[in-house]
């Protein structure tokens, strides 16, 4: 497998931050290499947070993503998403929430933008904001076919409570039938 | 240590797993962003071997907490950020004073002052070397991968027991809080190799710790064990009662010196990545290496034969292997992200001015592409 280079951008707060792990540690339990770098502002909720997420079978050195290598990314707030679009290559898929990410026309031709609104689907279908990292979680993997889906469920289900497991398990099938409804659009 | 096992962290966590497995039961700090996540996890992890972490009231107080202990006996740990590192100075002047042991994770920021609070800097390296007034020698270690955030911090504590002194090392942002896998030793090889500070067991009334030779460190026992002695800030004598006698507060500040310019070949570390048949050399260490390495990867697939030389124990400086590079290596490149702190040193010890910069002092990581394009730029 070649390097998967993936960004989520978000706000502090948003709890982008979880899926990014989640990557790294199921690529790390297959046998390869997985790293998650964050940088965020001094300010605590509502500065724009980005997550890289590197996948590869050989050692990873430099922690970030490097500017026109990354294949996909995912955002959930309009100023990250404006900061971060350009280390996306052409052609490469970008998926927004279209209720808080507002791309250009020309953003449109560039990239593969493709529209789930990820919030929503977490407050009303799984009924738990928080669940919003593991439905991106699901759709950047349905996009991407990065890692085994039952190995990074499994990875997913280990960080987090056993009392939201449902809740979870739910948020990753919901966002794994939303990308791949977006995909045979 | 030759048994490694995996572990999924971030550079922050396993320092403070590292400072657990080498025996460190005190943890004396303040929180402060980038490092907050060594007092964290520490504070998790201490309880449950019987240690003690204590958020004091500030980073005087962390810092001065932490030396307290260390004078008890236990292995002692702060952890701060720049900002803290300015506030503890004073006390780090102390320990290396008294020479309390004692180990300090910087996990470094954008500064001066608050700086840049989130973001990546390498601009504590003078710091580092002289946190404090006064003249003596320091030890600062600088992680430069997930696995070193965890192996410096086991080998600051040994040297801190060797040399009776405190041992910075040095992380920063992109180290402290990347996330992947790391190939660290057991806790069981780590235990297997503490080697704890030299104790006097004679007879009390024959006890001098300070009267030492004049490479080595002073040899303080445990308090409470019976063996009565002072600790001061003040020039001291054997037994650690202040002096002004000449020749005493000569040979103090010597020995202070000479205990660590002595056995430097002790406490040197370094990597040296495909340097054997490179023609250009590339000096950089912490977080910038990790660049570095990526970029001369790069360039050697385009046939630019790059390699790296990186300091890992920083303070003292690799002086003989320094200057044997500068002899060999025509083109010399650093990279530091700050305005040239290290590259003054390198100077210093290959005895030249001629040496490429490439720094950076806006609170972002370098690229391999920043360092690919001023290789070609210059040579």
């Amino acid at each position: 497998m070649s390097r998967i280079v993936m960004r989520f951008t978000g706000v502090g707060g948003q709890g982008v931050l979880l899926a990014g792990e989640i990557f790294a540690a199921a690529k790390i339990k297959a046998g390869g290499y997985g790293v998650k770098t964050a940088t965020y502002t001094s300010q605590v909720r509502g500065g724009p947070t980005v997550v890289d997420i590197q996948l590869d079978d050989e050692e990873i050195w430099y922690p970030y993503a490097i500017d026109g290598q990354i294949d996909f990314m995912l955002s959930v707030a309009d100023k990250s998403y404006q900061l971060f679009k350009n280390g996306v290559r052409e052609g490469g898929t970008i998926v927004i929430d279209p209720n808080l990410v507002y791309p250009s026309e020309e953003d449109r031709k560039k990239w593969n933008i493709v529209e789930i609104p990820i919030i929503t689907i977490a407050k009303e279908e799984v009924g738990l904001v928080l669940t919003q990292s593991v439905i991106a979680l699901a759709i950047a993997n349905t996009f991407m076919n990065a890692l085994d889906e039952k190995l990074l469920i499994d990875t997913m289900l280990s960080k987090v409570p056993p009392k939201v497991h449902e809740a979870n398990l739910k948020a990753y099938e919901l966002g794994k039938k939303y990308a791949l409804e977006a995909m045979n659009k | 240590m030759s048994e490694l096992r995996e572990i999924i962290s971030t550079g922050n966590d396993l320092a403070a797993i590292a400072a657990v497995d080498a025996g460190c039961m005190f943890f004396g700090g303040y929180p402060i962003t980038p490092s907050s996540e060594v007092m964290h996890t520490i504070s998790d992890l201490l309880p449950a071997v019987g240690g003690v972490a204590i958020q004091m009231e500030d980073e005087i107080g962390g810092v001065a907490a932490a030396i307290g202990a260390a004078m008890s006996g236990v292995r002692s740990l702060t952890a701060t950020s720049g900002p803290g590192m300015s506030l503890k100075a004073e006390n780090l002047g102390l320990a290396n004073m008294a020479e309390v042991p004692l180990v300090v994770v910087n996990v470094m920021r954008g500064g001066p002052s608050t700086g840049l609070p989130t973001r990546v800097a390498q601009g504590d390296i003078n710091q580092a070397k002289n946190p404090s007034h006064g003249d003596y020698k320091s030890i600062t270690l600088a992680a430069g991968n997930l696995a070193e955030c965890y192996t410096e911090v086991v080998r600051a504590f040994n040297l801190a027991d060797r040399f009776m002194t405190p041992v910075i090392v040095l992380l920063d942002e992109t180290i402290g809080h990347m996330h992947g896998k790391a190939m660290i030793p057991t806790a069981e090889a780590v235990k297997a190799g503490i080697k704890p500070r030299k104790t006097f067991d004679g007879p009390p009334e024959e006890y001098k710790p300070y009267g030492v030779a004049q490479d080595e460190p002073a040899v303080l026992n445990p308090m409470f064990t019976g063996y009565r002695y002072h600790y001061t800030g003040l020039h001291h004598d054997a037994d650690g009662f202040p002096t002004e006698e000449i020749e005493t507060c000569r040979k103090l500040i010597d020995r202070l010196f000479r205990k660590v310019d002595e056995h430097r070949d002790e406490i040197e570390l370094n990597e040296e990545y495909m340097l054997d048949d490179a023609d250009i050399l590339i000096i950089g260490y912490g977080s910038a290496s990790l660049a570095i390495k990526e970029a001369i990867n790069v360039l050697r697939e385009e046939g630019i034969k790059a390699g790296m030389f990186r300091p890992i124990t920083i303070w003292p400086s690799p002086e003989k292997r320094l200057e044997e590079l500068g002899k060999k290596f025509d083109k010399i490149l650093s990279v530091e992200l700050n305005q040239g702190q290290y590259l003054e040193e390198i100077q210093r010890c290959m005895g030249r001015k001629d040496i490429e910069k490439l720094t950076k002092t806006n609170g972002r990581p370098f690229s391999p592409a920043d360092i690919i394009e001023k290789v070609k730029e210059v040579f």
